[in-house]
């Protein structure tokens, strides 16, 4: 029998660590947000009469918004798209929609209707992400919350509750419950007086109690805050059973109910009207004329006074002078081309692995979550299809289309299946928590980026480890961030520490900008 | 301001939505008789050089090889057996799982496709990434040639590919597979059962760097 730990030993464990303590002086830097709360504006020239030709050679967004920013200054762009639409990673599926995905191609069967659809890649707004959320509001981009953390979403494991699917309110409720019952009890022992003063304890125990609605004498007994077993409006309500704590602890479920909605994945979280890609066709709105699609580049030759690009597109290779080239072509499919990179900015591409992610999803024939009481949000489940999106758009419409599966990567589970096996997979989950599910869905659709043509990977890793970069990761990195031949300059979130945001790949695109724009200035000085 | 060229006596406004309404019509009808998946994203199966890099030329980001310069004959039954799952289904050969899945879909006829599209790239001298001892690899070689052919040339009778100017890291892989079992030991791969076979002479990792150097030299050659 596993043995349970003492009041005592959590106290000593409390002042081992030094934790608390430490940072009790520590309140003046808490105002402090991170470096992208702000949206920097950008302060490039304006080129005059002075001409400068630009190559950005991918549209992903990092890639537009340097054809967008640009163009407004001057320089003449060409953007050169190896697919058949621009966006990369920010793609929306909807009726009709090709998904080329290399030996498993689809075309989505969605229902053509404005709210049926499906976001692959990117999928949700922080309201942090200053930049991205500046750029939609010049382009006229209208947006709308997304809602991720849902307390009527639900839980499930197979170790948990005998693999039952429990609310999240039900478990979080509980599980807050029981830890401020733990930590309310070492509060009253006189240890901890030290080193709050009266006034800081009494005001730490009141959010101790009230975390976990803890009763008389601080213990938990039970809450409303996760509905009544009945009743509660025209008649007293009757509390829910508790959860036993010890059955909680079965699961390491409670990890992601009580922090998967932390940093840049919390509340508030927004989404563009209609689709991800909307952000894509504003930036369109404006320079969509200077993109040629599938136009698949061969070559980059950086030389002493400019770029020289070479391009198949329509069965013939054709060649593109610039002077600069901003290239946001994924680094392991850059270093397959005839370049002639630095041998160290070559091997910081060959570093960078590719992202496994994969996504799935459904037409549902019914919005069955909705007569769930979920409304938008995620459920998360301890299996492969790892967690199901309910749309927190179309409310109340006869149909929506629901995330299937969401799954980070490592080992490309899905990716290696075939489509059949891939869907059936996420039947099964699916069935776990609703058990109409199979019923209830159809016209699957399944994007495996590893395999996604002409771009064959999700967000760039440069971590080999979780504790953080190496002292060469970081070396290499520098590298490849500062531009070849001071002209070539790769761009895209692949060129930032915070890889899978738009945001990133913005400000990614932002800091070469900046970069050419020193350049660009000291050159008409001369 | 002018007057719309309704009014100006000639044509009646309601004969003009009279026609705009029967040219819509057929619009209509014209797209209505079309096969849906006309108005599709077209699309062919020439994707080779997403991976295998720009012409072939291999590409170590996604560890596809060259395809330059390979011989049609190989080139068809790479893909035929990958198409058929004789390669690419040993759950250890990461890189062969992926080509599996590629090669799944392609008709004979997208297969010739692709031959005749890879005849048209140029070779162009692949990178050296491996160095080892280029005579202890001579010796090793010796095995080799017997198939292979003494400068790496290939024998399509005996059903060896060419060696030389193929990314040595490609080679590399690709013989610790050989001497793993995770390619070659399919049922039906009787050259892949051999390859395995002679493969297990090398031993180690440094016999595969000693030999994949000595094959370097003849693609200098």
């Amino acid at each position: 029998m596993s043995r349970l730990v003492t009041r005592r030993e959590l106290i000593n464990l409390l002042g081992a660590t030094g934790g608390t303590a430490a940072v009790l002086q520590a309140g003046s830097v808490l105002g402090l947000l991170p470096a992208t709360a702000s949206a920097a504006a950008l302060d490039l020239l304006a080129l005059g009469s002075t001409n400068k030709k630009v190559a950005i050679l991918g549209g992903g967004i990092s890639g537009l918004t340097v054809a967008y920013e640009l163009n407004k200054r001057g320089y003449d762009c060409t953007v050169l798209e190896a697919s058949h639409r621009c966006g990369g990673r920010i793609f929306t599926v909807r009726h009709g929609d090709l998904i080329d995905e290399i030996g498993n191609r689809q075309y989505c069967e969605f229902d053509d209707d404005p709210h049926m659809y499906f976001n692959a890649g990117a999928a949700r707004i922080p309201t942090s992400h200053r930049s991205l959320l500046a750029y939609c509001k010049e382009l006229g981009v209208e947006l709308e919350v997304f809602i991720g953390e849902n307390n009527n979403a639900f839980l499930q494991d197979d170790a948990l509750a005998s693999g039952k699917p429990l609310r999240v309110n039900d478990y979080k409720t509980n599980m807050r419950g029981f830890l401020s019952e733990m930590l309310a009890k070492s509060m009253s022992e006189q240890q901890m007086d030290e080193p709050f003063t009266e006034t800081e304890a009494e005001n730490l125990l009141s959010v101790i109690r009230s975390f976990g609605d803890l009763s008389e004498g601080d213990l938990y007994q039970g809450s409303s805050r996760n509905g009544y077993a009945s009743g509660g409006y025209l008649t007293h309500g009757v509390q829910k059973d508790m959860l036993a704590f010890r059955d909680l602890l079965q699961s390491s479920m409670g990890r992601i109910a009580l922090s998967a909605y932390e940093g840049d994945y919390g509340p508030c979280l927004l989404q563009p009207v209609g689709g991800m890609d909307k952000i894509i066709a504003g930036f369109l709105s404006k320079i969509g004329g200077q993109v040629k699609y599938r136009a698949i580049v061969a070559g980059i030759q950086v030389r002493n006074d400019g770029v020289e690009i070479a391009y198949d597109q329509g069965g013939a290779r054709h060649k593109l002078q610039a002077d600069y080239c901003f290239n946001c072509i994924p680094t392991h499919l850059a270093v397959g081309l005839d370049h002639n990179f630095p041998i160290d900015y070559i091997k910081a591409m060959k570093y960078v692995r590719r992202g496994e992610a994969y996504k799935a999803a459904f037409q549902a024939k019914e919005r069955f979550w909705e007569k769930e009481g979920i409304y938008g949000g995620i459920t998360r489940m301890n299996n492969s299809s790892r967690e199901i999106w309910y749309p927190p758009h179309g409310i109340h419409k006869d149909k929506g289309v629901v995330l299937a599966a969401y799954d980070f990567g490592g080992g490309s589970y899905f990716t290696k299946m075939v489509q059949q096996e891939r869907v059936e997979t996420h039947l099964q989950d699916g069935e776990k928590i609703h058990s109409n599910y199979r019923d209830m869905v159809e016209k699957p659709i399944t994007i495996a980026w590893h395999r996604m043509n002409h771009m064959l990977g999700c967000a760039a890793r440069w971590r080999q480890s979780f504790s953080g970069w190496t002292h060469e990761e970081e070396q290499m990195y520098n590298i490849l961030q500062a531009p070849a031949g001071g002209r070539h300059y790769v761009i895209g979130d692949q060129m930032s520490m915070n890889s899978a945001w738009m945001e990133s790949a913005i400000l990614s695109a932002h800091w070469a900008m900046q970069d050419l724009d020193v350049r660009v200035r000291s050159e008409i000085a001369k | 301001m002018p007057d719309p060229f309704w009014r100006n006596g000639m044509i009646g406004k309601r004969e003009v939505i009279v026609f705009f309404a029967a040219l819509s019509f057929c619009f209509i009808k014209a797209y209505a008789a079309e096969n849906l998946s006309d108005l599709r994203e077209p699309y062919n199966d020439r994707y080779c050089t997403t991976c295998h890099g720009s012409d072939g030329r291999g590409n170590y980001g996604i560890k596809a090889p060259r395809l330059a310069g390979m011989e049609p004959w190989y080139l068809k039954r790479q893909l035929e057996n990958f198409r058929a799952g004789i390669r690419g289904t040993h759950s250890s050969d990461r890189e062969g799982i992926a080509m599996q899945s590629m090669a799944v879909k392609l008709s004979d006829s997208s297969i010739t496709d692709i031959i005749s599209w890879v005849g048209s790239w140029d070779y162009v001298a692949t990178e050296i990434t491996i160095e080892g001892n280029e005579s202890l690899g001579q010796q090793l070689y010796i095995q080799c040639a017997s198939c292979h052919g003494a400068n790496g040339e290939g024998n399509e009778a005996l059903g060896a590919p060419a060696l030389r100017g193929q990314n040595d890291w490609y080679l590399a892989t690709q013989l610790r597979n050989f001497i793993e079992g995770w390619r070659g030991s399919h049922p039906q791969d009787s050259l892949g059962q051999q390859m395995i076979l002679m493969a297990q002479s090398l031993q180690n990792d440094d016999g595969i760097k000693n030999v994949v150097s000595y094959i370097n030299t003849l693609s200098r050659k």
